[in-house]
């Protein structure tokens, strides 16, 4: 039953990190200073991504080969949308 | 490099272990060589190991295939009926530019022929001629029996062969798509292109991708899993490598695709408003989309015209290619390097100077190793013996093309010439010599191909005459085009001074077109009365496909292929050995029968109906959509066809995939020796993470739509365009449910496992329900959006009051499709737990959960994206 309660516990966090990204908009970061609150809410759901790939979908017992090519299609994504957003800058 | 495929050569040639080693083992060969024959007519008595497929002349056989070699020749035959559709079309045009003005064609119609042309030809004729090589040698240069989905494999061919249907259809609807192949915006939105025709080429484009999709898992599943053993990838053929990196890179560059034609398919049914002029950024957007896939599209269609250039180069020179590592290494660079150069197709657009500086440089970079490769396969013909066949010629002047090609494009990677070369014909030249440049090097694997496909050979000297032809009405027609650059593209005006030029062209065109007048005659006559061939027509053709009969029996093989000792070799499988001689006679009569032992029962089905119905379903739900313009059907009769079809379309394709999902069918399944880098990854698993991987790109492409838009906008001032109404409070809702549905997919896997029937009907019980919960409070709120009355928004926040409410409609009701196809899988997942399926076998709930995870993961980035920041 170790494993039921493992990924029991992974839900806990996923629950509570979720609130935490709203707690830091209810307070008013956003406001204070809005590039600190960005990031610190997407890299919330970054780590929150990671979690769900690593041990929901197992990523973290198939061969790395698996997560380098999820990773390059992330970094395909990122790199149009980074290159593009830049380029009209 | 003492190891490589070269020494398969001296052996195949020397030895020939499977054609011709007597006895038994040719019987075999022998049997089915005159069974599998395409076209000749021969015994159509039921063979034992047909896999259930009726004989070849059966009109039957070509519906229910899922043989790769059958397919290979579909795609062939099909993408040579689109050249002449694409052909058509560009001589109306040449006839059309003989003078300058409007003469045989209204500029309307001119502006159809000149969009239709251009997507027929790239995307209906070029790859799909390349995937007819590709279906038919893949398999055998690597060892396998077969494609890793072979069901899917006939899938991607349907739905390619209806998504060229479709595209025809839309000249009937009031117009094709008439701006252009590139569908710049803002010209490709309903307000410059209203007529449905336009709509319909666009979801033909879609049906295309998915085809290509569908494909690319397939092959790179295949390729990376099924290798014999002693294949590694290191040894792997050019032609299979050139594969390899196409369809990666097809992975990747057409889920960006689908993303722009999704989004302009938002705008032009629902009305959303993407591309619309009222959007900050909206034609930057579609080119940046469009380009991020069309620079690696450019390759995906010459990388398979290299690859067959290199084997021909290797044949006919009697020598393994010089620097064949060299060769391989420099293609990956290029098929990495093809990401990073798309903006210098927007090298006139508002993007800034740094980042054009930027892609000159990296467009200089790129050519580079192509730099390399030129270099080694002249080299190749230098040490070499070359003898001139008609597959060499083509090849040979395909290389000649490409150097051309090449060096005119370096002119219009560098900014300052681009301003003034872009727009003219200087850039129809080049991309002619490149792009047409690779049909000669296919022509060339047309030839060389077509005694193995056929088992008979062409007529050579009309071979020849066809490339006479070929080669001088090449250049008459395209050369001329460097010379008149000063011709604006895509108009029929141009300066009266350039008219000789470009009758010079005209006449070259109708001198490339009767070319192939003698190819079709001679191909079509040799298919049935050739010279009848062996395995092996060429001599030193090393790969091999010419190790085993022309055209090769059904299961390819006459044993396991293992290249262990550095050479190919069939073993006779160890498990029939001790049955001793008896057996020996039937493992004669059924060659390969061993190569998978247990999934290969004797006898057991490889056709299958249902990828066609699925195919024919889903040509008639985009047909039916098509109808759909800015939200509403045509009025009356029209309207209730058009919804209709549709209809009639969703019912057979959710049946066709029910009866597919039920129906008994096992592909190849492997490991058969090499499968790095994924060898612990079992096929279906595999496929799944692959697919996932373009999902990535699909979604990112998405959000990427979205982030390019709001920076278009002015970040922070973005939520003057959101009502007060949108709050947090619904998305966090949905986080929490679909959290929640997550953990109760995982849960289902461990009493799976535990075998508690109960507990996994329960677990997905839970997570449908919750998924539903997730729809029903989406709607809702939704709901509310549409109809709020506020003073910023009086008459609502649909998805087309403004760039932020498309943003948000169309990138989560692209998640919440997401979670309805999630749902329709669970549910039918329900039916089989209920029974009694999965216990002990949590397989296919964990693929299950892999894409539901996914789509989780998905939402997790939404959620900030459109509820918080
Ligand atoms: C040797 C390396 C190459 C370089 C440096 C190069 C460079 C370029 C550049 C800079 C453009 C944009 C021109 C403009 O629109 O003003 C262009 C257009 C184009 N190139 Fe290339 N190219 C190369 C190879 C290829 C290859 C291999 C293909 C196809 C197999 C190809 C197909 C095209 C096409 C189709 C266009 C026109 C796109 C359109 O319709 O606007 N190019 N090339
Ligand atoms: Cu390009």
């Amino acid at each position: 039953m170790s494993r039921a309660k493992l990924y029991t516990v992974i839900y806990v966090v996923l629950f509570v990190l979720a609130t935490v990204q709203v707690v830091v908009e209810q307070a008013g970061y956003l406001e204070e200073s809005y590039w600190m609150a960005f990031w610190a809410i997407m890299v919330l759901s970054a780590v929150k991504a990671v979690v769900v790939a690593g041990w929901y979908q197992h990523l973290r017992w198939e061969p790395r080969s698996v997560t380098t090519l999820m990773l390059l299609g992330l970094l395909g994504a990122v790199a149009l949308t980074v290159a593009a957003s830049y380029s009209i800058l | 490099m003492t190891d490589d495929e070269h020494e398969t050569t001296a052996d195949g040639t020397g030895e020939e272990p499977p054609v011709s080693d007597g006895g038994t083992a040719s019987d075999g060969g022998a049997i089915v060589d005159d069974d599998g024959l395409p076209a000749g007519g021969v015994p159509d008595t039921p063979h034992e190991d047909d896999h259930g497929l009726p004989p070849t002349h059966s009109i039957r056989r070509w519906f229910v295939t899922t043989n790769h070699k059958d397919i290979g020749l579909l795609y062939t035959v099909t993408a040579l009926f689109f050249l002449i559709f694409g052909g058509l079309l560009a001589l109306l045009m040449r006839l059309e530019l003989w003078a300058p003005g409007a003469n045989v064609m209204s500029a309307a119609s001119y502006n159809q022929a000149v969009s239709a042309h251009g997507l027929v030809m790239v995307f209906w004729f070029l790859s799909p001629l390349a995937f007819g090589f590709a279906n038919y040698v893949v398999p055998l240069q690597i060892g396998a029996k077969d494609l890793a989905f072979p069901r899917l494999n006939a899938l991607s061919y349907w739905f390619y062969l209806f998504s060229g249907i479709l595209m025809g259809i839309s000249f009937f609807q009031g117009s094709t798509f008439n701006g252009g192949w590139t569908m710049y915006a803002p010209l490709n939105t309903p307000v410059y292109t209203p007529e449905i025709g336009g709509t319909t080429t666009v979801l033909a484009l879609i049906l295309f991708v998915a085809s290509a999709t569908v494909g690319s898992v397939n092959f790179l599943t295949t390729m990376h899993r099924m290798r014999a053993e002693g294949m590694t990838l290191r040894r792997m053929p050019i032609f299979t490598w050139s594969i390899l990196l196409t369809v990666w890179m097809m992975l990747f560059a057409f889920a960006a695709l689908l993303a722009a034609l999704m989004l302009l398919s938002s705008d032009r049914l629902i009305g959303t408003g993407y591309f619309a002029e009222s959007s900050p950024g909206g034609a930057m957007l579609w080119a940046h989309l469009f380009w991020f896939f069309g620079h690696p599209e450019v390759y995906i269609v010459f990388f398979p015209a290299l690859g067959a250039m290199a084997e021909i180069f290797q044949t006919f020179c009697g020598r393994r290619i010089v620097g064949r590592k060299w060769f391989i290494g420099a293609m990956l660079l290029v098929a990495i390097q093809s990401f990073v150069v798309w903006m210098h197709h927007m090298f006139l657009t508002s993007i800034n100077l740094e980042i054009k500086t930027l892609f000159m440089a990296t467009t200089i970079g790129i050519s580079l190793p192509f730099d390399l490769m030129v270099f080694s396969l002249i080299y190749t013909m230098l040490k070499g013996k070359i003898r001139f066949k008609t597959p060499f010629l083509f090849g040979f002047g395909a290389l000649v093309l490409f150097i051309l090609g090449g060096i005119t494009g370096v002119f219009l990677g560098a900014v300052v010439l681009d301003y003034t070369l872009r727009g003219t014909y200087w850039v129809v030249a080049h991309f002619h010599y490149v792009m047409v440049g690779g049909v000669t090097g296919l022509v060339g694997g047309l030839y060389y191909w077509f005694p193995k496909m056929t088992g008979r050979m062409y007529d050579e000297t009309l071979g020849k005459v066809h490339f006479a032809m070929y080669f001088v009405g090449f250049n008459l027609l395209y050369f001329p085009m460097f010379l008149a650059w000063e011709t604006p593209r895509r108009v029929f005006e141009y300066a009266p001074a350039l008219t000789g030029w470009h009758q010079l062209s005209t006449v070259g065109a109708f001198l490339l077109g009767s070319s192939f007048l003698v190819m079709f005659y001679n191909l079509f006559k040799s298919a049935f009365v050739g010279e009848e061939v062996d395995g092996q027509p060429w001599d030193f053709a090393s790969t091999a496909e010419w190790t085993v009969p022309s055209p090769p029996p059904l299961e390819n093989f006459p044993g396991v292929p293992t290249y262990a000792s550095g050479r190919l070799e069939f073993d006779d499988g160890g498990s029939a050995q001790t049955d001793g001689g008896a057996v020996h006679g039937k493992a004669a009569a059924l060659p390969g029968s061993e190569v998978t032992g247990t999934e290969h029962e004797g006898g057991e089905s490889h056709a299958s109906i249902w990828p066609f119905v699925l195919g024919v379903g889903a040509f008639l739900v985009l047909l039916g959509l098509s109808g759909l313009q800015r939200g509403y059907f045509p009025e009356g009769t029209m309207g209730g066809m058009y919804i209709g079809t549709a209809v009639v379309g969703g019912v057979v394709a959710f049946g066709s995939l029910v009866a597919m999902t039920r129906e008994r069918f096992h592909g190849p399944e492997g490991p058969f020796g090499e499968s790095w880098p994924f060898t612990t990854v079992e096929n279906t698993k595999l496929g799944l993470w692959i697919f996932l991987a373009s999902d990535v790109i699909l979604f990112g492409a998405f959000i990427g739509a979205y982030v390019f838009s709001r920076v278009a906008y002015g970040w922070t001032d973005w939520h003057h365009l959101i009502p007060e109404a949108h709050v947090v409070l619904p998305g966090l809702i949905n986080t929490y449910l679909l959290l929640t549905s997550s953990f109760a997919v995982v849960i289902a896997m461990e009493f799976a496992e535990r075998e508690n029937r109960l507990g996994v009907v329960g677990s997905l019980v839970a997570t449908v329900g919750l998924g539903i919960g997730f729809l029903v409070n989406k709607g809702i709120e939704w709901q509310h959006l549409f109809h709020i009355h506020t003073e910023a928004f009086p008459a609502g926040w649909d998805p087309g009051t403004n760039i932020a409410s498309t943003t948000f409609y169309v990138t989560t009701g692209l998640h919440a499709l997401h979670v309805i196809v999630g749902l329709v899988i669970a549910g039918y997942m329900i039916l089989r737990a209920w029974n009694g399926a999965y216990m002990g076998d949590d397989e296919p709930i964990e693929y299950f959960g892999l894409y539901w995870h996914f789509v989780d993961i998905v939402w997790l980035f939404l959620f900030p994206l459109f509820y918080i920041v």
